[in-house]
């Protein structure tokens, strides 16, 4: 059999809501009926006691050894004690000495138990032979020097009626009370979920061309508050990654016109007219040129996608740092030369650190590579390592023109060029930075650039020299994903 | 000496056939696996040159299928995945070489005369042309009477280039083979640009015949021929 299972939390909600009440009610219907039952009959004992011990005085032996009972304690000759009080005398042996005209000819409850009513009062519960049930005190009495066992009992049947009223009274009360809470609860739980679907709907609206909509936060504090605010920061992420894909997109295809448009025209203007084998080989030379550096561009673009869908995963190796830097600068040395740059390095050597080598290089290369770029013939570069606390610090100082402010913020966007015009022929992408400082924050460093007031500046790349996350990250595949970098930094 | 090209596009095939026909070779061209696995095992090939993304049966499974046939001829896979898995895959499936598209045709060319050459030993004690002589003994290098000074990665590039006379040595095969550099880019062609520029002032400055050659596009030659 299937659990029946509404659909919607409201209908769930207010299910929940009227099965617990429900329970609630019946407990507390089923323990009140039982305490007024209890009660009821304790005043019913109460009274047969009280009356039992005011009939005993007026009981006296008759001539013929029967009991009479005199009846003129009462003010007014039928009280209402009289006429329902039921009573018997019997010997302990059990000869019946006594019984009184409302009883008639109805027994209750034949001869004397062994020891009934010799302590105390010892009430019971009996029923007479009609049917009528009846609560019973017995109590040992001498009479005139003679035990007997008086019984006096009171019939429970007002008790009855008394306890079923109340009890029906409770039970049919029960459902209407139920129907109240469930609507109630049900309208209750409509207008507490109404946000919730106001936030869907308008979330629905949202798609990727809207991104920029957001969810309307009615109160910052409460629960829904925290969900539409919580949607809102994933819409702002989702915004900003689709603005990231699509400037990326139209820079990549931006940066592959370009060589390709060369390609083409070269071609299609060397094809124009007879020329001589000299000028053909000189076109072709040229397409080639430009198909080297479309086969470039792409790889960087490779490089980039595989990071971004997180197919890099680190191999982390122990590198000394000084050694390692030094190895990079004496590989771009040359260039640094060429340009009669000096290129000093200075810092502690003993520093050692994890992290993935080849990754690492890449980043060092992209740093002085562009210091070599940017500084002028005759300049002085400096590398500086260094700690800080847990951390290593790679200092590329260069004393090139600097980068304007405007620029500061964006030097490390994709295909960002400061100077748009002589970075392309420097060979340039406008990548280098951006795979930078995601080799950084691959490895849960940083790279900063900081500029001093007079001229150059200083890129400066941070590792954490214990890499406590070395495991973590390993185990989760290592795998490195440059947009959550990116958003991160 | 024959080589089956087994490649799908057919700008790509033409551009093999007629540049290693160039070269002398004797060059078949299949279009598709079947085709070449038909060829390859009907016809002997001292090398097959085999592209991974064929239509129909693909150069992985066409490879597989050779060696299980105990083809032993020497196999260049041309893959366009760069992915790493790749090129184990075909290394472990019985390829000798691969060589990632899109490639210069210098590096092609490279890779299949070592194919070809594979087995034979030659371990020359000396390299030489013209009147440039290098003893790979002393790491001396001279041109005519002249002592050349040349930075150990000045060797090493001029080693390279001589080993590979006459034939053009691409920028990839030299940051691969000379500096291991496992990826390639800009800031290398630069680095590699550089020290040609001075391997060429310091082999060819003075002498009325240059032997260090650039071609544009494409690499450098070390040659006694004009180009």
């Amino acid at each position: 059999m299937r659990r029946f299972r509404p659909h919607n939390v409201r209908a769930r909600l207010t299910l929940w809501y009227v099965a617990i009440l429900a329970a609630v009610l019946v407990i507390y219907a089923g323990s009140a009926s039982a305490v007024l039952f209890f009660e009821l009959r304790s005043q019913l004992d109460h009274r047969a006691v009280e009356d039992l011990e005011t009939v005993e005085g007026f009981l006296s032996f008759g001539v013929d050894g029967n009991v009479l009972l005199r009846n003129d304690y009462h003010d007014h000759p039928y009280p209402a004690t009289m006429q329902e009080r039921l009573m018997e005398v019997w010997t302990p042996d059990g000869n019946l000495l006594y019984r009184n005209e409302v009883l008639g000819n109805r027994a209750l409850d034949g001869p004397p138990k062994p020891r009934e009513g010799a302590d105390s009062y010892s009430n019971r519960a009996v029923r007479l032979a009609d049917g009528t049930p009846v609560r019973l005190v017995s109590k040992r009495h001498l009479l005139d020097g003679r035990p007997v066992v008086i019984r006096v009992g009171f019939s429970e049947q007002p008790l009855w009626e008394r306890f079923w009223q109340v009890a029906i009274g409770l039970i049919l009360g029960l459902p209407l009370a139920l129907g109240l809470a469930g609507m109630g609860g049900y309208v209750l739980a409509k207008h507490a979920l109404g946000p919730v679907e106001r936030m869907a709907r308008r979330a629905r609206e949202i798609n990727a061309d809207r991104l920029n909509a957001r969810l309307d936060v009615e109160n910052p504090n409460d629960e829904l508050g925290h969900l539409a605010s919580a949607f809102n920061d994933t819409l702002a992420r989702l915004e900003r990654s689709f603005e990231q894909l699509r400037r990326f997109t139209s820079d990549a295809s931006h940066e592959l016109r370009t060589p390709l448009t060369a390609i083409h025209s070269v071609g299609e203007v060397g094809l124009r007219g007879e020329s001589s084998a000299r000028h053909y080989r000189e076109v072709i030379e040229s397409m080639l040129e430009e198909t080297a550096r479309l086969t470039r561009l792409v790889e960087s673009l490779l490089t980039i996608s595989r990071a971004d869908s997180g197919q890099i995963r680190l191999a982390r190796t122990r590198i000394a740092v000084v050694p390692f830097v030094r190895e990079v600068c004496s590989f771009v040395e040359v260039l640094a030369d060429e340009k009669s740059q000096r290129l000093t390095i200075g810092g502690d050597s003993e520093i050692e650190f994890e992290a993935d080598r080849a990754i690492l290089r890449q980043v060092m290369i992209n740093l002085l590579d562009n210091a070599i770029k940017y500084s002028p013939a005759g300049g002085a570069i400096f590398v500086r390592v260094s700690t800080v606390e847990q951390e290593v610090a790679i200092e590329v100082e260069d004393h090139g023109p600097g980068i304007g402010p405007a620029h500061r913020d964006r030097v490390f966007d994709r295909f960002y060029r400061v100077d748009e015009g002589r970075s392309r022929e420097a060979g340039g992408a406008g990548l280098g930075l951006a795979i930078a400082r995601w080799g950084a924050e691959a490895h849960r460093g940083r790279l900063e650039l900081a500029c001093p007031p007079v001229r150059g500046c200083i890129f400066r790349l941070v590792l954490p020299m214990v890499s406590a996350d070395a495991t973590m990250q390993n185990g989760a595949n290592g795998q490195v994903h440059l947009s959550e970098r990116a958003e991160a930094g | 000496m024959r080589i089956l090209v087994v490649e799908d596009e057919r700008k790509v095939a033409q551009a093999l056939r007629e540049g290693l026909e160039g070269e002398s070779y004797s060059v078949c061209v299949a279009h598709s696996g079947e085709d070449g696995f038909f060829l390859a095992n009907s016809e002997n090939f001292d090398l097959v040159v085999l592209d991974l993304m064929l239509p129909g049966r693909g150069g992985m499974e066409v490879l597989s299928a050779m060696r299980k046939r105990g083809l032993r001829v020497p196999v260049l896979v041309l893959t366009a995945k760069d992915a790493v898995e790749d090129r184990v895959l075909g290394l472990d499936s019985g390829a000798d070489d691969y060589l990632v598209k899109p490639f210069v045709f210098a590096e092609l060319s490279a890779r299949v005369r070592a194919l070809l050459r594979r087995g034979k030993a030659e371990s020359p004690v000396a390299l030489g042309i013209e009147d440039l002589h290098m003893d790979l003994l002393t790491r001396r290098v001279r041109r005519g009477p002249r002592q050349l000074q040349l930075t150990s990665k000045e060797y090493e590039v001029l080693e390279y280039l001589l080993r590979h006379q006459g034939n053009v040595v691409s920028r990839d095969m030299l940051g691969r083979d000379v500096w291991n550099e496992t990826a390639r880019h800009a800031t290398l062609d630069n680095v590699i640009d550089v020290h040609m520029v001075r391997i060429r002032r310091k082999v060819d400055e003075g002498f009325a015949t240059k032997l260090v050659h650039t071609v544009r596009g494409v690499g450098f030659v070390i040659t006694a021929e004009k180009s």
